[in-house]
């Protein structure tokens, strides 16, 4: 994250703190209660051997027993009540970042975030949820400090002296543990990265198992992850080797702290400074103190996590949008629907171009790059900043037309059709008639997907509508284009994975959908059958107007022309 | 491409034992370390609560200084002992897990990948996706993560409850009263939790799905102005996976309580015992207090086990997944032994009759032979066969009735790695592989090198696109990386097939998805990908037909046409009709 971002991620952390405040505030006190139990448990376990088990007292062991019992008690409900509490808040706002971000990533006006979708989609899944986590190291940092308290109390009312050198060992001990932990924590990064990659390997290896095969190159493939597996398995034992150690340290400087204070209590209690219960307690005490004083050190790296994550939520949050619509409404439908003058964005290089009112214009691009600008171009998603000339809808240029009076007016859709999970019908638009859905997907030579399933319209469609063929999904997603029937259409090579027969079909329906005014039409393609069908059609070469005409007079004096759309 | 679960085979419990102590028995000095060492450090670790019974001993009985600082002494050498211990047998124990894991998954997807072609095409890719990457995945996460800590934890329960009966038998008995409350515990959570964590783990995936799905359509979602719904969608199913997730903590803090209570009970139950036998005189103060403070260490080591239970039952599950794949038959090696020599046929194909498992016939009297060098194309619509006979002539998959044979040689005699290294397929299915855009490529040919990748690239047209990458061949493409176009994408697999250089190439409606201007490119790429090799290619676009030497024209399983374009268009049946619709009714 750059300095920039970080004022963003403190206001995002606030924001989370500030909207779950009563959630925490109480599971706050409950877990600060819980851990002050868990410090008095070896207090009171030096409280029954010094009362009732050292004395033989029948009542002194019943009365320590129910204190025990209390404490118990205590501990359990407190920690019941405020982990439900404070994990109901973590949820609770993971939830909340989460809406809000899809509600950003889908911003009608676009999101000028820089991001890609792959990181967006991390960003959700994980960091909405990380960012979250803010509120769980707050809760522990609290009740940690309150153990410590506890502790530090308990140790100063048995002895001053002894309770201040505890209270400043162990700090010192667990701290100088900890300055060992860049290095662990460097490894073990190192370490998860390796297995990840091996992992991601493996999935890619065998989800591309069918290419492999084609060409006999599992062989190659199963040396290729061998290899990665190897270094993963380097790069995991250097890091278990620190560990290891660090492990190993660790309880030797704990067993050689605890020493220090049994035979230092152990000489006090000689001296008749403390009595045996009073040494248990001393010695308990000691060993839990490591404790709460690690759970401090683990909570600044719960906050680092949870922060840098902030930053990445507020990168989308904070996100100013693509484009600013205007205030104008739409005009009324005119002759020319659509109208591009000099138009120079991308590889277009001074495009001009009319749609008009009950026209299907037929466009080609020899290059590929001129048809992407200007679809991109044409649906909405380019600031006007970024682009040269005026783009006119009814005459009203297309930038100062409010959201709705936009996206109302002309529709894209795009070449690569994406479908959603839901029904045929969810997907083709809920809100038409059933008689304009069958029309529509008769006219997109689409009523195969219908007839072949027994749903009918209500059939079930996975994630991107991975259930239907790559030609069945192109052509569900121009039925729903001619169901939305826009004023102006545009469509990009509709028919690349469409058999020839049904090619010829899906140009007479294009021709009965669209070729009546008011309507305006704009398809980008290379088929002949779909160029025949228009009225006349636009040539595109290195980003400009190269040749119009009817495609037979085209194709019958164009030579390139012809190379490019007569297979 | 359906996936059925059922098809690759999952170990039973015993089988899943023995293969892993086979592994173990192939490392018999690490294993012995790793053993030795860690009993050593847990023993180690139980010194000190058992010296502090006996300093209170001392206390007690008003002993001299010098006995104090024995055994302060005593416990600081056992607390360097211990941490030498721990940090050997933490090292050993990684080394020896770590190994037979890396062992274990090379050899799972060396198997996945080896997969015989029938048991694929049945199974499914989706299954096998799963087990090389979810389950090693939560299988090294319970080997590496929770592995040393459930070990240690295990470790300690045991040598501390030896060492609560070293102190007294009575005592141990005790805190053995605690155990059936642990169990119980035990017992009322894993039933609950369990189909809970499934049903968590299905929504959170509904989840993400919502999410990607949106995203990926984020511009049709603008298009349509849909942006309400979809969220709205995001929002419910986020909603239902945070509900989960608070019932599934709810859960969790009541297996707590019982958790607290059962510790509650056992060192409760200890203290009693102790107070009993030290006012029998049966044991002394001392000792009582080592057995209170042996418990108290049990908390949490007992604790964590519980905990992550269900963590260690997912990793057993993945585990026998694992090694029922692993379990496999290594690939066969390739017979060499047989001769494969010129043969006025390269390839030839009679099919008297081909059905899926019970289906319809597919495909009936098909007799296919390719010359040396010569270009068929099949034509036909959609469920005419043309992608079974392609599959049959490139040996993925066996005629129910009928056989393919390589120069006169039946494929299933040469063996499936022979085959692969003569005959190659480009399928429908288009893979970029993650990393390097050279790596992907070097699949095909490990030993290519840069220049000889670039020529490959150069002769299918992608030198163009190549050319504007970040990092050249370095660029990083596929799941991650450099997007690239379905075009692309196809002309990579043709650019694999020049590297791998067979002398039969399959290709099955290749450039089909990519778009109209792109269509022309890779039809030029196809071309001379498969300049020089005997080539059979379905045509899902004519133009790929009209350049071949031959071509067949297919109808519900039978060959109907035969001829060249000229001829089949001169003599204008089927394939006629298709042309001229095909092209818009203008004549070439």
């Amino acid at each position: 994250m750059t300095a920039a971002g970080e004022p963003s991620a403190g206001s995002v952390t606030r924001r989370i703190l500030r909207r779950q405040r009563a959630r925490i505030g109480v599971s706050v006190v409950f877990l600060c209660s819980h851990q002050a139990a868990e410090a008095l448990v070896p207090v009171m376990i030096g409280v029954v051997i010094d009362r009732a088990v050292a004395t033989s007292d029948t009542r002194a062991l019943l009365i320590s027993l129910a204190g025990l019992a209390l404490l118990f008690t205590v501990l359990t409900f407190s920690y019941f009540f405020g982990a439900r509490l404070g994990y109901a808040a973590v949820e609770n706002e993971s939830h909340h970042t989460r809406v809000e971000i899809a509600g950003r990533a889908l911003d009608p006006r676009g999101l000028r975030s820089g991001l890609r979708d792959g990181e967006l989609l991390s960003i959700t899944a994980s960091d909405a949820e990380l960012s979250s986590l803010v509120i769980r190291a707050a809760g522990i940092a609290a009740a940690a400090t309150t153990a410590l308290v506890v502790s530090a109390i308990a140790l100063l009312v048995v002895d001053v002296p002894l309770g201040l050198g505890v209270l400043i060992g162990v700090p010192v001990v667990v701290f100088a543990l900890q300055r060992l932990a860049p290095l662990l924590t460097r490894r073990s990064e190192a370490q998860q990265e390796a297995l990840a990659t091996t992992t991601a390997l493996a999935v890619d290896l065998v989800s591309g198992l069918r290419v492999l095969r084609g060409i006999g190159a599992q062989d190659h493939a199963a040396r290729r992850y061998a290899a990665a597996s190897a270094h993963a398995l380097g790069v995991t034992l250097r890091a278990a080797n620190s560990k290891g150690l660090h492990l190993g340290l660790t309880t030797a400087v704990n067993g050689l702290f605890l020493a220090t204070v049994a035979g230092f209590a152990g000489w006090l209690a000689l001296r008749g400074r403390l009595s045996v219960g009073e040494l248990v307690a001393v010695v308990g005490l000691a060993q839990f103190i490591a404790e709460p004083v690690g759970t401090l050190g683990w909570c600044v790296q719960l906050f680092a996590t949870a922060k840098a994550s902030a930053g990445r939520v507020a990168r989308v949050l904070e996100a100013e949008p693509l484009v600013t619509p205007g205030s104008a409404g739409a005009g009324k439908a005119t002759d020319t629907r659509l109208a591009l003058d000099e138009v120079r964005y991308g590889n277009l290089d001074g495009v001009s171009l009319r749609v008009g009112a009950g026209e299907i214009v037929g466009l080609v691009a020899y290059d590929p790059r001129d048809a992407d600008a200007l679809v991109t171009l044409l649906s909405g998603r380019v600031p006007r900043d970024d682009y040269h000339g005026t783009v006119r809808v009814d005459g009203v240029a297309a930038e100062t037309l409010t959201l709705d009076a936009g996206r109302g007016t002309v529709l894209v859709e795009q070449h690569d059709v994406a479908l959603f999970e839901g029904t045929l019908r969810s997907n083709l638009g809920a809100s038409h008639s059933d008689d304009a859905l069958l029309t529509a997907l008769r006219s997109a030579g689409a009523e195969d997907v219908l007839d072949a399933h027994p749903d009918g319209l209500e059939r079930e469609l996975v994630e991107r509508g991975a259930n239907l063929s790559g030609g069945q999904r192109q052509r569900i997603g121009l039925a729903r284009a001619l169901a939305a029937a826009p004023p102006i259409l545009v469509l990009h090579d509709p028919t690349t994975s469409v058999d020839a027969v049904t090619e010829g079909l899906v140009a007479d329906g294009i021709t009965a959908a669209r070729g009546a005014a008011p309507h305006g039409t704009l398809v980008i393609t290379s088929s002949p059958a779909l160029l025949r069908a228009a009225h006349r059609v636009t040539v595109l070469d290195g980003g400009r107007v190269v040749a119009e005409g009817t495609h037979d007079a085209l194709a019958a004096a164009d030579a390139r022309y012809r190379e490019a759309v007569l297979r | 491409m359906s996936t059925n679960p059922h098809l690759l085979p999952t170990a039973g419990a015993r089988q899943t034992w023995s293969e892993l102590l086979a592994e173990f028995r192939r490392l018999p000095g690490l294993s012995a370390a790793a053993v030795a060492l860690l009993v050593a450090a847990s023993a180690s670790g139980l010194v000190a609560p058992f010296v502090l019974g006996r300093l209170v001993d001392d206390v007690v009985a008003g002993a001299g200084t010098d006995r104090i600082v024995r055994w302060a002494c005593v416990i600081g050498a056992a607390a360097v002992v211990a941490g030498v211990l721990t940090a050997a047998g933490a090292a050993v124990s990684a080394r020896l897990g770590e190994t037979v894991l890396a062992r274990l998954r090379e050899r799972v997807l060396d198997r996945a990948l080896h997969l015989p072609s029938a048991t694929l095409e049945r199974a499914g890719t989706g299954d096998l996706v799963a087990r090389a990457g979810d389950d090693v995945a939560v299988v090294t996460t319970a080997i590496t993560g929770i592995g040393p800590l459930m070990l240690g934890a295990v470790l300690t329960i045991v040598l501390t409850a030896a060492g609560l009966f070293t102190l007294d038998w009575r005592l141990g008995l005790a805190g053995l009263i605690a155990a059936p409350a642990y169990v119980l515990a035990l017992r009322w959570y894993l039933p609950q939790s369990t189909p809970y964590y499934a049903q968590e783990r299905i929504t959170t995936g509904e989840r993400s799905q919502a999410m990607a799905g949106a995203l990926h359509g984020a511009a049709t979602v603008r298009a349509y102005g849909t942006e309400d719904v979809h969220v709205a969608r995001i929002a419910d199913r986020s909603a239902a996976a945070r509900d989960l997730s608070l019932t599934v903590f709810g859960i969790f803090t009541r297996f707590g309580l019982r958790i607290n209570r059962s510790e509650f009970i056992g060192l409760g139950s200890v203290l009693v015992a102790g107070f009993l036998l030290v006012r029998a005189d049966a044991v002394t103060v001392g000792a009582a207090t080592a057995a209170a403070l042996y418990f108290h260490r049990l908390f949490n080591p007992i604790g964590l086990i519980l905990m992550e239970f269900d963590a260690v039952m997912q990793a057993g599950a993945s585990l026998a997944r694992l090694v029922g794949v692993a379990s496999l038959p290594a690939a066969a090696v390739p017979t060499n032994d047989l001769e494969v020599q010129d043969h006025e046929a390269a390839l030839s194909v009679t099919v008297r009759r081909h059905h899926y498992e019970d289906g319809p016939t597919v495909l009936e009297d098909v007799t296919l032979t390719l010359a040396a060098g010569e270009r068929v194309a099949l034509v036909g619509a959609s469920g005419a066969g043309k992608s079974t006979l392609a599959a049959i002539a490139a040996g993925i998959i066996a005629a129910s009735d009928g056989e393919a044979r390589l120069r006169g040689v039946p494929l299933n005699d040469l063996g499936e790695v022979r085959v692969r290294k003569e005959i190659a397929l480009v399928s429908q299915e288009v893979h970029v592989f993650a990393g390097p855009l050279a790596d992907d490529l070097r699949l095909a040919r490990p030993d290519a090198d840069d220049t000889e990748i670039e020529k490959a690239l150069d002769r299918v047209g992608a030198t163009g696109w190549l050319r504007a990458l970040p990092d050249g061949l370095a660029t990083h493409v596929g799941e991650g990386g450099h997007r690239l176009t379905a075009a692309q994408a196809q002309q990579l697999a043709l650019a694999r097939l020049i590297l791998a250089d067979p002398a039969v190439a399959v290709l099955d409606e290749a450039t089909a998805e990519a778009g109209s201007a792109g269509a022309r490119d890779l039809d030029r790429a196809a071309a001379a990908a498969t300049e020089g090799r005997t080539t059979l290619i379905v045509a899902h676009r004519l133009i790929q037909a009209a350049d071949a030497d031959r071509i067949l024209v297919l109808d519900h399983g039978r060959v109907v046409e035969q001829g060249t374009h000229a001829e089949l268009l001169a003599a204008g049946g089927r394939y006629g009709h298709l042309w001229q619709s095909w092209n818009g009714g203008a004549s070439s």
